[in-house]
C-alpha cells in the first residue's frame, strides 16, 4: 500500500470548509426556525408577543424587543434563551415543547446573528413539522395530567397516615412504606466527625414535610418485569404500537426500559435481591410507572429527606452511634458483602424502621450533586432540593456493597459520574442502564402533600436524555 | 474428502486459534509515517446502527493519530438521522471530528459503495450492517485499497464463510489490515488469563461452560410483519428474528463467549450435539428458539457446555467457566466488560482458593480492539482477524445447526454444509424479495429438529 499524498491535502481542505462557509438564511436558519419557533410565535399566535414569521415582525415585536440584535448573539434572546439550563424557565423552545435545541442548531443560529443576522425581506416562514425529530413520546405533560387527577381522587378517599404494604397491580409483586413524620433536624455532619468530607457541611437545620419511605430497597421482583416487557419500544421508552386513539391504561404510556443487551442482575442473584444499575432516569420512571396504576405519588427521595430518614433522629455518624465495628449488623458493605449485594432486610433497621439504608446498594436521590450543597442551603431550610441542571453528576447516598464503612456514614455524599455507563457499546447509550454501576439503587418516597401537575412532571422528568 | 485431507484441514484452522494471521514475511516499509503532518486517516461508517454509532466513538477515542468521520451509509433514513444526532451531541466541544456533509450520507442499497468511493485508499471502513452483507461489503472494500473493522458475527451460512476466507487472502494481498469486533480478544485481562492457562496454571482444560440467559433484546422475538412495511427492508430492520441476517439470536448473541472459551482451550471443537425449543412464544413469528443447550466435544475428549436462554422471569446468568486439571478460571464473571479474570486452585472457586485476580478497572476492550488496529495501520503490521473469526462463526452455526436440525453435527459436517441462506444477496435492492416468507399463518419458517435435518429450516 503507498498513501495518495495529494489526496490527502484535499481532504484536509475540505475539512477546513465546513466550519468556516457562513451561515445562510435559507438553508440553515429557517428550518430550524419554522420547525421549532414559530407554531407559537407567529401573527395568529404570538407567544410573548414576538411573531418571527418575516423580517419585519423578527426584528421588533416581543415584549421586550428586540428578539433578535444583528452581529450581537449575545445580546439576542432568540439565541441566548435556547442555551439556558433545561430548568430555566425562560428556556426556548421550553422542555415541554421539544426544548433545548441541539448544539449544531443552538450554534447555527449563533453564527447566524454574528455574521449580521442577514433575513431575505419577502421571505413569510410558515411552520413546519418536526420530521422525526425524535421518537413519538407517549409520556408528556397531558400523560401526567391525568396522573395527577387520578392521584388527586384517590387522596379523597384515602389519606391514612400510617405503614403499609402494597401489591403492585400489573405484577402482584409486594412492597412495603413506612410512614415518617415530618420534622426537623441537623443535616450534614459535624467537623470533629472522623473521615467526613468537607461537603458534608456547614450543618444546617432542615425542616422535613411528612412521607412514606420504602422499607426495603426495590428489589428485582418488583422492577424487573418493569424493566423487561416482551413490548417493542423506542428507545425513549414509548412502545412502538401506541395509539393514542387506542385507550391504553395510563400505566403503558408511561415510557419504560427497552431490553437491556446484557445480564442486568451481574450474577449477583435476583428473587429477593436489590435492584441495581438503572439510570436515574429509569428509577424515575419507575415512580410514574407505580404511580400511574396505584394513584399514590411516587418519586424519589430528595437528599434532605433521605439523611433525615437515614438519621432517624440520631445525631450520631451511623444511626447506631460512632464506631464503624457494629456497622456489619446493619449493614452490607466492603468487609461482609463477599463483592456482591445481598438480599434486602436481611440486617437490623434503623430506629425507624427502615432496612439497608446504610450498604447493600448506594441510594438515588432526586437532587444534582453539588459540592457547595450546604453553603447554598440557608437556615433553617424548608424541603430542599437542588434542582438538577446537567445530567451528571446526581447525587446518590449510602454506600453500596463495595463501599467502606466511611462512605456508608449518614451524611455521607456522592456524585454519580459518565464512567458508570462507559462500557455500553452503543451509541446512543442506552438511557435506561448504567452497565458499569452494579452497586446503584432506590428507594421509593411518597410525600404526604400531594404536588402540582408541574413538580410531578418534574420528578419523573429530571433526567431525559435532553442534557 | 479423505481422513487424511480432514486432518490436515483441520490442524490448519486449530493453527488459527491463538492468534490473527501473522501472515506476511515480507519486510514491510513504514510508509504511514511519510504521510506528511496533517494527514488525517478517514473513517466512512457502513451500517448506522447503535453498535456501528458505537464504532466510531470507540476508533475516535483509541486514536493516537487524527482521525476523522468523513461518509455514513444505511439504508434506513431514521438510523442516519439518530446516529448523526448521538454523534453531534457526543462531540458537542470538537464537531469537526464526526460533521459529514449532506452530500456524503448515502441511503439505500447501494449507499456503501458511495460511502466508500469518499475514502482514499488506506483510510478504513467500518462495516457494521446485518452480517449478510458482509462478505458484499468487504469485497468493495479491498477493491477500493480499504484498511477494515467489522462487526461481529460475520456469517450465517458455509458458503458465505468460504468467501470470507478467500477475500481475506485477497486483502492480505493487497496488505489491507482487517479487524473483527471481537473485542474479548483485547482485553488485556483475558490476555493474561489467556497466558496463565496456556502456561499451565490450571493445567489442561477438561470441560467448559458458558452461559447467556436473559430476557429478549435487540430484535430476536418479532410479531408479524406490519402491512405497510417492506418485506426485506423489515427483515433487515429485525435481523436478529431472521438467520439468513443475523445467524439468529444464537450466532449474534453467543458467539462472544464461544469464541473466547475456545482461546482459552487453544482449540476449535470438532463436533457437537444439542437441544433447543420454543416455549412460550405466543404470535412471535420469528426463526429463533429460546432456549438452547449445546454439547461441544474437542479433539482430546474434552467438552464445552453452552446453555443460552431467551426468557422473561427466569434466572439470569452471563458467565464463561473453564475447568482444567489444576484448577479453574472465570473468564467472563458476568457479561463481557469488565471480565473481573480470576484463577483458583480449586473447582468450586471460593475465595480462598483463589490463585491470580485480573487487576481493575480494565481497559475498555471496545477501545482496546481499536487500538490494536489503528497501531496495525500505522506501524504497517500484518492484521488480519478474519479467518480467526470465520472459525468462530463456523463453530456458533454448527451448535446452532445441531440444535435445529436434531443431529450431531462435526466441524466437516458444517463446513461442507452448502445451504446459501440469502442467495442473490449482492444485488439486493428496494423491492426485492426477501430471503424467507412468512406461511399462511404468518410464521416463518421455524427449524424443526428430526424433521428438518440436512439444512436448518424448510422453505415456507
Amino acid at each position: 500500500m503507498r498513501l495518495n499524498l495529494p489526496a490527502f491535502a484535499l481532504s484536509a481542505s475540505l475539512l477546513a470548509q465546513t466550519s468556516s462557509a457562513a451561515v445562510d438564511f435559507v438553508k440553515d436558519v429557517q428550518t430550524i426556525l419554522e420547525k421549532n419557533c414559530v407554531s407559537c410565535h407567529s401573527a395568529e399566535k404570538s407567544e410573548g408577543g414576538l411573531n418571527l414569521t418575516t423580517h419585519s415582525t423578527a426584528f421588533t415585536t416581543g415584549n421586550n424587543p428586540p428578539a433578535i440584535v444583528p452581529n450581537k448573539p449575545e445580546d439576542s434572546p432568540l439565541y441566548t434563551r435556547t442555551i439556558v439550563p433545561n430548568d430555566d424557565s425562560t428556556l426556548m423552545p421550553p422542555t415541554k415543547q421539544g426544548g433545548p435545541l441541539d448544539h449544531t442548531a443552538t450554534e447555527t443560529l449563533r453564527r447566524w446573528i454574528a455574521e449580521g443576522a442577514d433575513w431575505p425581506k419577502d421571505l413569510v416562514l410558515k411552520t413546519r413539522a418536526k420530521k422525526s425529530a425524535g421518537d413519538p413520546n407517549s409520556d408528556d405533560l397531558a400523560l401526567v395530567q391525568k396522573i395527577h387527577d387520578q392521584i388527586i381522587e384517590r387522596a379523597k378517599a384515602d389519606n391514612k397516615f400510617g405503614d403499609y404494604a402494597a401489591k403492585i397491580p400489573k405484577t402482584g409483586a409486594s412492597y412495603q412504606m413506612v410512614a415518617i413524620k415530618g420534622g426537623e433536624f441537623l443535616m450534614g455532619s459535624p467537623p470533629k466527625e472522623k473521615d467526613r468530607d468537607g461537603n458534608e457541611g456547614p450543618q444546617k437545620q432542615v425542616k422535613v414535610s411528612p412521607f412514606w419511605m420504602g422499607k426495603y430497597e426495590v428489589t428485582w421482583d418488583e422492577y424487573e418485569p418493569f424493566m423487561i416487557t416482551p413490548i417493542d419500544r423506542f428507545k425513549n421508552g414509548t412502545r412502538k404500537d401506541f395509539d393514542p386513539a387506542a385507550k391504553y391504561p395510563d400505566v403503558d404510556a408511561v415510557t419504560s426500559p427497552t431490553a437491556p443487551y446484557v445480564e442486568m442482575s451481574f450474577g449477583m442473584g435476583q428473587k429477593g435481591f436489590p435492584a441495581i444499575s438503572m439510570t436515574q432516569h429509569a428509577a424515575n420512571k419507575y415512580c410514574e410507572w407505580l404511580s400511574a396504576q396505584t394513584g399514590h405519588f411516587y418519586r424519589l427521595p430528595t437528599e434532605a429527606e433521605w439523611e433525615y430518614a437515614c438519621r432517624a433522629g440520631t445525631t450520631t455518624a451511623y444511626s447506631f452511634g460512632d464506631d464503624p465495628a457494629k456497622l456489619s449488623e446493619y449493614a452490607w458493605y466492603s468487609a461482609n458483602s463477599n463483592e456482591k449485594y445481598q438480599k434486602v432486610g436481611k440486617k437490623k433497621p434503623n430506629p425507624w424502621g427502615l432496612y439497608d439504608m446504610y450498604g447493600n446498594v448506594m441510594e438515588w436521590t432526586a437532587d444534582q450533586f453539588v459540592p457547595d450543597y450546604f453553603q447554598r442551603l440557608k437556615s433553617p431550610s424548608a424541603n430542599p432540593l437542588v434542582r438538577p441542571q446537567t445530567l451528571y453528576p446526581r447525587s446518590v447516598r449510602g454506600g453500596g456493597w463495595a463501599s467502606d464503612a466511611v462512605q456508608l456514614r449518614s451524611a455521607a455524599r456522592l456524585g454519580s459520574d459518565p464512567s458508570w455507563e462507559q462500557q455500553d457499546p452503543q451509541l446512543p447509550k442506552s438511557i435506561w442502564y448504567l452497565t458499569d454501576a452494579p452497586w446503584v439503587g432506590f428507594r421509593l418516597l411518597r410525600p404526604v402533600e400531594i404536588p402540582s401537575v408541574e413538580e410531578m412532571f418534574f420528578y419523573w422528568n429530571s433526567s431525559t436524555d435532553k442534557f | 474428502m479423505d481422513q487424511q485431507a480432514r486432518q490436515t484441514d483441520r490442524r490448519e484452522f486449530i493453527k488459527y486459534a491463538g492468534a490473527a494471521t501473522a501472515l506476511s514475511a515480507l519486510a514491510v516499509p513504514r510508509v504511514f509515517a511519510s504521510a506528511g503532518a496533517d494527514h488525517k486517516l478517514q473513517i466512512a461508517l457502513v451500517g448506522c446502527g447503535g453498535r456501528g454509532t458505537g464504532a466510531v466513538v470507540d476508533a475516535l477515542t483509541a486514536a493516537s493519530y487524527p482521525i476523522k468521520l468523513v461518509a455514513m451509509a444505511d439504508v434506513f433514513q431514521h438510523k442516519m438521522d439518530e446516529s448523526v444526532t448521538a454523534l453531534e451531541r457526543q462531540y458537542q466541544a470538537t464537531p469537526d471530528l464526526v460533521h459529514v456533509p449532506d452530500e456524503k450520507k448515502f441511503i439505500g442499497f447501494d449507499a456503501f459503495k458511495h460511502a466508500m468511493d469518499a475514502l482514499q485508499p488506506g483510510d478504513i471502513v467500518i462495516l457494521a450492517t446485518p452480517l449478510a452483507f458482509r462478505w458484499v461489503h468487504f469485497q468493495y472494500a479491498i477493491d477500493r485499497g480499504l484498511n477494515v473493522f467489522m462487526e461481529k458475527p460475520l456469517v450465517a451460512d458455509t458458503p458465505s464463510a468460504n468467501r470470507m476466507l478467500d477475500l481475506a487472502k485477497k486483502a492480505d494481498a493487497k496488505n489491507l489490515k482487517v479487524a473483527v469486533g471481537l473485542m474479548i480478544r483485547h482485553c488485556r485481562a483475558r490476555q493474561e488469563l489467556h497466558k496463565r492457562i496456556s502456561d499451565g496454571e490450571i493445567g489442561d482444560l477438561i470441560a467448559m461452560r458458558a452461559y447467556r440467559m436473559h430476557g429478549p433484546v435487540g430484535s430476536c422475538f418479532s410479531t408479524s410483519r406490519p402491512k405497510d412495511r417492506d418485506e426485506l427492508l423489515w427483515q433487515i430492520e429485525r435481523f436478529h428474528s431472521f438467520i439468513w441476517a443475523s445467524g439468529g439470536l444464537f450466532n449474534d448473541f453467543y458467539v462472544h463467549q464461544i469464541d473466547e472459551v475456545c482461546w482459552m482451550k487453544n482449540a476449535w471443537p470438532i463436533k457437537a450435539q444439542a437441544l433447543g425449543g420454543r416455549h412460550f412464544r405466543g404470535d412471535n413469528v420469528d426463526q429463533n428458539f429460546d432456549n438452547y443447550s449445546v454439547e461441544y466435544t474437542f479433539e482430546d475428549g474434552s467438552k464445552f457446555f453452552f446453555d443460552g436462554r431467551t426468557m422473561i422471569g427466569t434466572r439470569n446468568d452471563m458467565s464463561s467457566i473453564v475447568h482444567g486439571t489444576k484448577g479453574s478460571g472465570i473468564v467472563s464473571t458476568s457479561g463481557h466488560f469488565p471480565g473481573n479474570c480470576r484463577t483458583f486452585k480449586t473447582q468450586n472457586q471460593d475465595k480462598e482458593s483463589t490463585v491470580w485476580r485480573a487487576k481493575q478497572p480494565e481497559a475498555n476492550p471496545y477501545t482496546m480492539e481499536w487500538k490494536d488496529l489503528l497501531e496495525a495501520v500505522t506501524n504497517d503490521e500484518p492484521y488480519n482477524e478474519v479467518p480467526r473469526a470465520i472459525q468462530a462463526c463456523l463453530v456458533a452455526n454448527m451448535g446452532r445447526m445441531a440444535a435445529h436440525t436434531g443431529q450431531e453435527i462435526t466441524f466437516d459436517d458444517i463446513q461442507s454444509c452448502p445451504h446459501v441462506m440469502s442467495p442473490g444477496v449482492a444485488e439486493f435492492t428496494t423491492g426485492s424479495p426477501a430471503p424467507v416468507l412468512a406461511g399462511p399463518d404468518g410464521k416463518y419458517p421455524v427449524p424443526t429438529p428430526g424433521v428438518t435435518v440436512d439444512r436448518e429450516y424448510g422453505t415456507a
